[in-house]
């Protein structure tokens, strides 16, 4: 608790808006940039976002500029990238077109905001999963919307490796050898958790042919991308990107635990799969093998669920003291009880 | 004997109050909160209520699935429970039972109880959802 709300204070402080301030100066090439406001946003489970309105005087950003400062929390998850790697990763895919925030500043110094951070254009729009899935005045575009979000992701993928400025990111190792991450984790974890051991062994004996690795989000889903109005504006969240199976961000995208809702809207509680899936086909030219999209399915289950199981350490473990994180953890069965739906159809016993 | 009423009651009055009267009066951004406030007590009240009844139930299940063994395993320090369902997770993850179709069959309905059970306490909502009452 002391950490977190520690760094929560020191980062509102008049001392860190100056030498925020400061910061942005030297890094736009302006004479000066007064910070008219500084507000934690809301959503980042594991990041912090600012919303920044700032004045520059002169420089690339002269005028008024609505930014958002991405830096970390107290605590993470261990599968997370550093922020300067996420600013590396929101380049090459701002680059490629993708729909994203134009990335600004990037700025290694801890003494300037707690830790290192990148700055980034202010999209308009809302992210709220739960909003999105339910608003009615929002239902004769969602079909598009899905279709856009299938086309993204298409050109997401037109990132593969090598690819200049993205070296750091480790080599595709594969589903087998995350499995067996999963599984060191679960070793060192308090409580057994059978169902994710037996998902992982269906997993691990249907291990799909793989394809070419290509840039994966591994966080696509409904609640990290912005609507303004029906309009897609922007993907969020870079923090868990990496080399992977082209299949990977479809599985999660269609998980059920991204439905909010609308657990009958397959496509991310949104639309049909058909409607997600026409947007990716058309946009990679590749057709989608339903048997592979199941294996990526339960795989973001299996993952899913571990994350959750890791968000709880942040608390149990690494003294954070937020009930939204906390509580997290108990999701971890409801992508158990998704498991048995999608391995054991015929053995549900109600 | 304790006084009345109880402390579930209680905690439901408390609950139905954060929910009722004081939620209308807090803005929008912390509305979120709140609810993530009231399903932590509904949580802890279905635990209470039900005690250690499906830690019981699940022990019950697995002591049926694994009979006793000749040579008992020197003590963990893990209740009988707990070692059982570490043994149980333990065989999943090595594909045990895929020999045998009853016995695999059995791990799956033992699999599939554990989660509702869970789910009973956890989140009720979601079974219903589900389509499990």
């Amino acid at each position: 608790m002391a950490a977190t709300a520690s760094l929560r204070s020191d980062r509102e402080s008049p001392e860190a808006r100056r030498r925020l301030a400061a910061f942005l100066a030297a890094a736009s090439g302006a004479r000066a940039v007064e910070i008219v406001g500084l507000a934690l946003l809301e959503g980042g489970a594991i990041q912090q976002n600012w919303g920044i309105e700032a004045d520059f005087a002169g420089g690339a950003l002269a005028g008024v500029q609505l930014l958002v400062l991405r830096a970390d929390a107290a605590t993470g998850v261990p599968s997370s990238l550093s922020r300067l790697e996420e600013f590396a990763v929101l380049q090459s895919v701002f680059a490629a077109g993708v729909a994203v925030a134009e990335p600004l500043f990037s700025c290694a110094d801890p003494d300037v905001f707690g830790g290192p951070f990148f700055v980034m254009r202010r999209l308009p729009g809302h992210a709220f999963g739960r909003i999105i899935t339910r608003d009615p005045a929002l239902d004769a575009a969602l079909s598009e919307i899905a279709a856009q979000l299938g086309h993204e992701l298409a050109c997401i993928q037109t990132i593969f490796p090598p690819h200049r400025g993205l070296e750091f990111l480790p080599a595709d190792s594969g589903p087998l050898a995350r499995i067996v991450e999963f599984r060191t984790y679960l070793d060192r974890h308090p409580t057994p958790r059978p169902v994710l051991e037996w998902g992982m062994r269906w997993l691990e004996t249907h291990l799909p042919e793989p394809l070419s690795s290509v840039l994966c989000h591994r966080d696509f889903r409904t609640g990290n991308y912005l609507l303004d109005g029906a309009r897609l504006t922007g993907i969020l969240d870079w923090e868990f990107a990496g080399w992977g199976d082209p299949d990977e961000d479809i599985g999660w995208f269609c998980c059920k635990g991204w439905r909010f809702a609308r657990l009958d809207r397959e496509a991310g509680g949104i639309a049909a799969r058909d409607d997600f899936y026409r947007g990716y086909e058309t946009g990679s030219g590749r057709r989608l093998d339903p048997d592979r999209i199941r294996f990526w399915e339960v795989f973001a289950n299996v993952r899913w669920a571990i994350i959750a199981l890791q968000q709880s350490d942040r608390v149990l473990i690494g003294g954070e003291r937020s009930l939204s994180t906390a509580i997290t953890a108990r999701r971890a069965t409801e992508c158990e009880f998704e498991l048995l739906l999608l391995l054991d159809p015929d053995g549900n016993p109600s | 004997m304790r006084d009345l009423p109880t402390g579930l009651d209680l905690l439901e009055l408390g609950r139905r109050l954060l929910l009722d009267d004081i939620a209308p009066l807090l803005p929008e951004a912390r509305q979120r909160d709140i609810h993530l406030i009231a399903t932590s007590i509904a949580i802890v009240a279905r635990e209470a209520a039900n005690a250690d009844a499906p830690l019981r139930k699940m022990g019950e299940l697995l002591r049926q699935f694994y009979p006793p063994r000749p040579d008992p395993l020197p003590a963990s320090g893990e209740s009988e429970h707990e070692e059982l369902l570490r043994r149980f997770a333990l065989d999943l993850r090595r594909g045990a039972f895929e020999t045998s179709g009853s016995r695999e069959r059995a791990a799956r309905a033992i699999l599939w109880r554990l989660t509702i059970l869970k789910l009973g306490e956890g989140n009720p909502q979601f079974l219903a959802a589900n389509g499990v009452k």
